[in-house]
């Protein structure tokens, strides 16, 4: 059955994910070449990518990084095509070198990026507000607020840096990402073969010389684009009143139901800004008119408000502008907090809104690694050798879930890719032992650099590469080392293997996790020795093998009568299938057993049977 | 379009579907024409932590705030305590009563409140209430995880939607395959009587 998002035609309306409705935008605005590196909020964008690529006319690729990601991008937006490359909040750091000159080159075809930002930190190391790059950079910014919104920017985003020949940046939140609404479909475009690159250096090879005009043509490029945001469909104007409110983003989605809900409506003047930078002030001068109130609402950094205040004091305005003094500068908003807000410069009381007041000493529900998970083995079997004295050098990945007792397996953690290099200046400063680990995907994202470093600058490090054959914390994707994906095999793998002993390690040991003996074997030799060591703990996620590999568990554990609790292994391997019976012992839920044996093989009392077997 | 907005906020367990019913009524609710947004947290919920979603008529915000929910569903009943706090006062819960413990609990390191406990508590605040063995009701229509598909069909025809389980229906035999639409077709039917009952 063809996909709607490929397939729909004009007028059919769809309850779409936001992120799917920015597939479908790019679509329409015919996307001829698609780049990523996966992460939350941004992931199911790609994956719909991916997932639609057989029956679509784009060109689809996971890439290695940010970096490369974007300038995969870039290289075919110069050779004519239309182009979306997409990535979180955090990505866009390593994305940051190719960004900020690409603004200076420009692109004859179209790019749009897409940032994923995360206020709230729902699933990122920070909640960094991106709007910041588009600044830095200098590129035009949509921030959508619907699902539909979310389609037709990513249309507009594509079609403006089209005419524009610059990148968009397209700057979404975690809420507008994963939320869905209805989405009424536009017809496809069929943008025309890339015209191919055509020779220019004094516009694409930014030496000295040439990147000054460079500069001067970007200047240029966003003084029209702050015409285009003067009239765009995405800024309007609603209301009347002295008091005006300004919203950007998903702030606008607040608002709204704010507005909506406390009767507030008919006492403001509203500007909502979808096309937010570069601002559009003609507009905003035009809005500010007979206000003498301006209350800023925008999640995360006051970008507006300050571009507000500076508008104010320039044309000698007397209005009093309202934001972070009244709405906090870090999380999220609520509909509340901004109805608050809108009350307090009214000069009103905040409304009084009853609240059940949370409940206290409830048990958690930390997020766990699964049944079965090959990271457990790894954890328990370094932390067994090594103790509490080393540290653990963490990386970004399911395994960042190792922090938990009683693996405790991440004391440090910086960024994708740091468990090595940081995990090696720990080293070298302290003289303190360190074990990093990272994952398969994040080894090709940024480890590779480190390791070649620390062989190089002569560090003492145990690297385990915890290599589960695909990238399973942002939901199974392929990166150059699987051997297989939802699509099939890989036909071009790189051998993980290959490439440590190509950066010049000599020590490396590669051992299946779940075989307890070989791998605290494997440990303890590495640990004897010093310098770079590389130790590869190879096993299939189960999640993914049981999807991409067919692999179902046969066998599942069980304790026996003679198994005495003091033996602890239900403390120590603390295995979600774990439970107390009764009779307060230790049993084995066989429903959510994976059939690891990580557990028979910590104690002679547990032991394996096939699954069904009584 | 006037609709009295109606928000809704969902919870549960990852892996227990919370997600998928979620998009079902949003379905529903589009198939009535009714202005419909929905939310969901995803990434690391999904390891065996809370999910959370919310489900909002004529309005457009994904997110709901401490105070601010009409409804409260819960597909566990510890979740369904936990997210008391975002409950309207004198607003509607409906819960499974079927517990999945956190695994501290499971393994004996900490206790939870027992259901006679939870109940009383969401009595407290709660104008309307609906308890359902949701798992079981799911088991008996033919797997585990249509029984949050029975707590929707209990929802539905408890009156407190702009539409009613005929609609749920729509949207499962428009959105899922013949098998496996007959089966959450049954657990849809199952949670109704057990509202009516």
């Amino acid at each position: 059955m063809s996909n709607p998002l490929i397939a729909g035609k004009a007028g059919e309306t769809h309850l779409l994910l936001g992120n799917e409705a920015i597939v479908r935008g790019a679509v329409e605005a015919g996307v001829q070449f698609v780049s990523c590196y996966p992460g939350t909020p941004s992931s199911e964008v790609p994956d719909t990518f991916f997932r639609l690529s057989p029956e679509a006319d784009y060109y689809f690729e996971y890439s290695t990084n940010e970096k490369v990601a974007l300038e995969a991008s870039a290289g075919a937006a110069l050779g004519g095509a239309r182009a979306l490359c997409t990535m979180k909040h955090v990505g866009v750091n390593v994305a940051a070198d190719p960004l900020m000159t690409l603004s200076y080159t420009g692109v004859p075809g179209a790019l749009v990026l897409l940032s994923a930002d995360d206020p709230g930190c729902h699933s990122s190391q920070n909640e960094q507000d991106n709007r910041y790059f588009a600044r830095l950079g200098g590129l035009p910014v949509f921030e959508p607020a619907s699902a539909q919104e979310c389609k037709d920017m990513t249309r507009t985003a594509m079609a403006l840096s089209d005419e524009l020949d610059g990148p968009v940046l397209l700057r979404t939140t975690t809420r507008v990402n994963h939320l869905r609404g209805p989405v009424t479909l536009a017809d496809a475009e069929k943008a025309p073969a890339p015209a191919g690159f055509q020779k220019d250096p004094s516009k694409y090879v930014p030496i000295p010389a040439f990147a000054r005009p460079m500069h001067l043509r970007l200047l240029e490029r966003m003084q029209r684009a702050m015409e285009l945001a003067e009239t765009s469909e995405y800024n309007t104007v609603t209301g009347s009143g002295t008091v005006g409110v300004v919203a950007s983003g998903i702030s606008r989605a607040y608002l709204s139901d704010a507005l909506t809900l406390s009767g507030l409506g008919d006492k403001v003047k509203v500007l909502e800004l979808g096309f937010t930078y570069p601002l559009p002030e003609q507009l905003v001068l035009s809005f500010m008119k007979g206000l003498t109130k301006v209350l800023v609402v925008e999640e995360l950094e006051p970008l507006l408000e300050n571009d507000l205040r500076v508008l104010v004091q320039t044309t000698g305005l007397d209005i009093e502008i309202f934001g972070k003094n009244t709405l906090p500068r870090y999380g999220e908003f609520t509909v509340g907090m901004v109805e608050d807000a809108l009350r307090s410069v009214l000069g009103e009381a905040p409304a009084v809104r009853p609240v059940n007041p949370p409940e206290e000493g409830l048990p958690m529900r930390p997020p766990n690694l699964c049944a079965g998970c090959p990271h457990r083995a790894s954890y328990l079997t370094t932390r067994k050798v090594f103790g509490d004295e080393a540290i653990y050098s963490s990386d970004i990945g399911c395994y960042t879930l190792g922090i938990l007792p009683p693996l405790k397996s991440a004391d440090l953690l910086v960024c994708m890719g740091s468990s090595i290099s940081a995990g090696s200046g720990l080293s070298k400063a302290t003289g303190q032992t360190v074990v990093a680990f990272l994952g398969d995907s994040t080894f090709f994202h940024s480890g590779m650099t480190g390791l070649a470093n620390a062989v190089y600058n002569q560090h003492d490090i145990l690297v385990v590469i915890l290599d589960n054959k695909t990238t399973a914390m942002t939901g199974h994707q392929p990166h150059p080392g699987v051997e297989k994906s939802i699509m099939g095999d890989n036909e071009s793998r790189v051998i993980i293997e290959d490439v440590v002993r190509g950066l010049g390690v000599t020590e490396i040991r590669k051992v299946n996790p779940l075989n307890q003996k070989k791998f605290t074997a494997a440990v303890e030799e590495l640990k004897a020795k010093s310098g770079v060591r590389v130790l590869i703990a190879e096993e299939p996620c189960p999640l993914f093998a049981r999807r991409a590999y067919g692999k179902k568990p046969q066998v599942t554990a069980y304790v026996t009568p003679e198994y005495d609790m003091s033996e602890g292994v239900m403390e120590r391997v603390a295995c979600p299938a774990f439970y107390q019976d009764d009779d307060c012992r230790l049993a084995v839920n066989e429903l959510l057993c994976a059939g690891c044996m990580l557990c028979v093989q910590q104690s002679d009392n547990i032991k394996s049977k096939k699954k069904g077997d009584k | 379009m006037s609709v009295t907005p109606l928000r809704i906020f969902m919870t549960g367990v990852g892996g227990q579907g919370t997600l998928t019913a979620t998009t079902l009524l949003a379905k529903a609710a589009l198939l009535r024409g009714l202005p419909v947004t929905s939310g969901e947290i995803h990434g690391m919920a999904q390891r065996g932590g809370v999910v959370e979603s919310t489900l909002l008529i004529g309005l457009k915000s994904p997110k709901i705030g401490p105070g601010e929910a009409d409804v409260l569903m819960g597909f566990e009943p510890l979740e369904t305590l936990r997210a008391l706090i975002y409950l309207k006062p004198g607003g509607a819960v409906f819960s499974s009563t079927e517990s999945t413990p956190p695994l501290s609990v499971s393994t004996g390191q900490a206790t939870c409140p027992g259901l006679v406990d939870v109940e009383g508590r969401v009595a407290e605040v709660a104008g309307i209430t609906g308890w359902y063995p949701c798992q079981s009701l799911g088991l008996q229509a033919g797997a585990a995880q249509a029984g949050n598909i029975a707590l929707l069909g209990a929802v539905a025809a408890s009156g407190v939607l702009p539409f009613g389980p005929d609609a749920v229906a729509e949207a499962i035999t428009a959105n899922m395959k013949p098998k496996i639409a007959a089966i959450n077709l049954k657990a849809l039917e199952l949670g109704v009587e057990a509202a009516k009952a």
